[in-house]
């Protein structure tokens, strides 16, 4: 949506924000982007890939790179039920991909938008969560990103998550654990 | 939960707390474990809050949050009018509740009307107040709290004692043992990623289970009828995508008036809260899932509860309206920190609530008698409040208003004593006969029991016999 003239600076700051949220990220070329996606994802395990239904999905080819993997894609609305759907039923290593519409570098936080093809519960009912995040997408701060996403005139979508890392709960003796209902691991392709 | 009786007068203390203030206040103070589990908890809230003030400039961010909040109040009834309209363009429903019990009969209402057996709920203070969980449970439906620390409450049959981290009074060991009973087996892992694992996936059973979703609402953003849930554990994000039906309750006094002050709240909050500078999730939900929208709720209702709020403006309390519920005021507070907040006996306990559950209890429960004295005035609490609400100022006001017949007693007791001690004649006569008093009483230099009223101090400190004392 918006391109700053210092992108460089603002995306070394979201990469250290990612890591502080316990995020991993990638800095891959659009070109190399499905494939290198669809390698990280064959590392960790991943069984299903659960895709937003997405624009730059199709342009970086991943469903087919992620086939080439063996791993099983479902392209949203997956048409799942929802004990499956809560990975309750089939496998167990199911990944999420979303495509965030933006990404404050401050916080490392990624703006989920829900739409059609982009449903708001892919990247907290799966296991793992990939975001695809064009580079141009980044903004400073919370207060740009919020007020991009609700700019006057701009019908504004029925859900926005923000996401800031993987799931975790400190409910127990105070000390932070991850996956309590979200995803367990949270990595940012972004996409240069 | 079935073991709650429900208060005739609806008010907001719990109903099946027992003992009166300073007896649960004496239990908690003895409970070593509890203080253990307490100092814990105060300390790594502490800490992330130094790195909060160091490195994201919180203390400066006050100012702003304290500005925006007094706007929001001093224009709260335009808001929720804007509020409103929005949320039903998106197409939702709004109710506007005047007390709990209308709160409770709506979404028992709605729930028998849809079928609905079981019920999905996400951490919130204000389903708390207004006891929804007794409500649907009197109405049959089955509620689960999905919040994991809300959750192991709920098992533990217990109250929340912090606004922000529920379960802090319980470790470990006390964790695993509840998740054993429910599960019906021993074989539940001792670790904290095996207690948490765990819980993942029996709550997930309930969630598919689940016909409502019942959420909090830590903001409203009036400009576009949208509603922010913050959390960290995604259960929020399922409460509110995941079931038909999705009913928000948020306390009238919740709402900012668009998204340049929600922008700024939503960060101050986490940072006040939990030392972070931002919460893993915050869910922003503007009405129901939308036409070619795969998933989300079909339909979306936002309950506004005003339960003695709307009465606070305008009065020397309208400023405890302006609070974001972070809970910072309990941890820094001297008194929660060694008595938890079960002692308490409310939903809202520390600092905020001991000056909010009088005004909405009203000035004949005996919360309003006893809970503006659960302080020590040291002002801790006014300073930690990222709102900047003068919490010492409003405990003092409330104490003033607290008029139970003893403190009307000692009122009366307060002012002969002034006159006594006004002239310098009596004054003196007033202080010989103490001298002769403390030496007649005193052993080996030391009183340690006097008559009267003076019993209870002597009940907990000696007094020197010599006054003035000498070394
Ligand atoms: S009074 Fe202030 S510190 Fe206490 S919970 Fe409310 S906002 Fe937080």
């Amino acid at each position: 949506m918006s391109t700053a003239p210092d992108q460089a600076g603002v995306l070394d700051l979201l990469l250290a924000s990612l890591a502080r949220r316990k995020a991993t990220a990638q800095v891959v070329d659009r070109a190399e982007a499905g494939r290198a996606t669809a390698r990280w994802m064959a590392d960790a395990g991943v069984a299903r890939a659960v895709v937003a239904s997405d624009q730059v999905v199709e342009e970086i080819g991943l469903v087919d790179a992620l086939r080439r993997e063996g791993i099983d894609v479902l392209m949203w609305p997956t048409g799942l039920g929802s004990r499956e759907a809560l990975g309750l039923e089939g496998p167990l290593d199911v990944c999420g991909v979303t495509v965030p519409a933006l990404a404050v570098a401050e916080r490392g936080t990624l703006v989920l938008e829900a739409s059609g093809g982009h449903g708001r519960g892919i990247d907290v009912t799966s296991r793992h969560h990939v975001a695809l995040l064009p580079a141009d997408r980044v903004v400073r701060t919370l207060s740009e990103a919020l007020a991009l996403t609700y700019a006057d005139g701009r019908t504004p979508p029925s859900a926005v998550s923000l996401v800031s890392g993987p799931s975790r709960s400190s409910d127990i003796e105070k000390i932070s654990t991850l996956g309590a209902h979200g995803a367990l691991t949270e990595h940012v392709v972004v996409m240069s | 939960m079935s073991t709650r009786r429900r208060r005739a007068d609806g008010g907001v203390a719990y109903l099946d707390v027992q003992g009166t203030l300073r007896e649960r206040t004496v239990d908690a103070l003895r409970d070593r474990t509890l203080r253990g589990n307490l100092d814990t908890a105060a300390a790594s809230w502490g800490e992330g809050r130094e790195g909060m003030r160091r490195d994201h400039g919180l203390d400066e961010m006050r100012e702003r949050a304290r500005e925006i909040r007094q706007s929001n109040i001093r224009n709260l009834p335009a808001l929720l009018a804007e509020m409103q309209a929005n949320v039903r363009d998106a197409g939702g429903t709004v109710v506007r509740a005047a007390d709990g019990a209308e709160a409770c009969r709506y979404i028992t209402g709605l729930a028998k009307a849809r079928g609905v057996k079981v019920v999905a709920k996400s951490k919130s203070m204000a389903t708390e107040e207004i006891k929804l969980n007794e409500a649907l449970d009197d109405a049959g439906i089955e509620v689960v709290e999905t919040d994991l620390g809300e959750w192991i409450l709920q098992l533990a049959n217990e109250h929340p004692s912090h606004i922000i981290a529920p379960a802090v009074h319980l470790n470990r060991e006390q964790v695993a043992a509840l998740f054993r009973e429910e599960a019906g087996t021993d074989d539940v892992p001792d670790d904290r990623e095996g207690l948490v694992a765990h819980a993942r996936v029996r709550l997930r059973e309930k969630f598919a289970a689940a016909g409502i979703g019942v959420s909090g609402v830590n903001l409203g953003v009036a400009s576009t009828g949208t509603i922010c849930v913050v959390e960290n554990e995604g259960n929020a994000r399922l409460v509110t995508s995941q079931p038909r039906i999705h009913v928000a309750v948020m306390g009238m006094e919740r709402v900012v008036a668009d998204w340049d002050e929600a922008a700024h709240i939503l960060q101050v909050l986490p940072m006040a809260a939990i030392g972070q500078d931002a919460a893993n999730y915050v869910n922003l939900i503007t009405g129901p899932r939308r036409e070619g929208e795969a998933d989300g709720p079909e339909e979306f209702h936002l309950v506004i509860i005003d339960g003695g709020r709307g009465a606070l403006r305008g009065t020397e309390f309208e400023e405890a309206l302006a609070c974001i519920r972070c809970g910072a005021c309990l941890y820094s507070c001297p008194m929660w920190r060694s008595v938890g907040g079960q002692a308490y006996g409310s939903p809202y306990s520390g600092p905020i609530g001991a000056v909010i559950t009088p005004l909405l209890e009203g000035p004949s429960s005996p919360a309003s008698r006893d809970l503006p004295f659960m302080s020590s005035l040291c002002g801790a609490c006014g300073e930690a409040c990222p709102v900047g609400i003068p919490l010492q100022d409003l405990l003092v006001r409330a104490r003033a208003r607290a008029s139970s017949p003893a403190t009307r007693k000692s009122g009366i007791a307060f002012r002969a004593w002034s006159r006594l001690w006004r002239r310098p004649a009596t004054y003196r006569a007033w202080m010989a006969g103490w001298r002769l008093m403390l030496r007649a009483r005193g052993r080996n230099g030391w009183v340690t029991e006097l008559p009267g009223p003076g019993a209870g101090w002597t009940e907990v400190r000696d007094m020197p016999a010599r006054w003035p004392p000498r070394r």
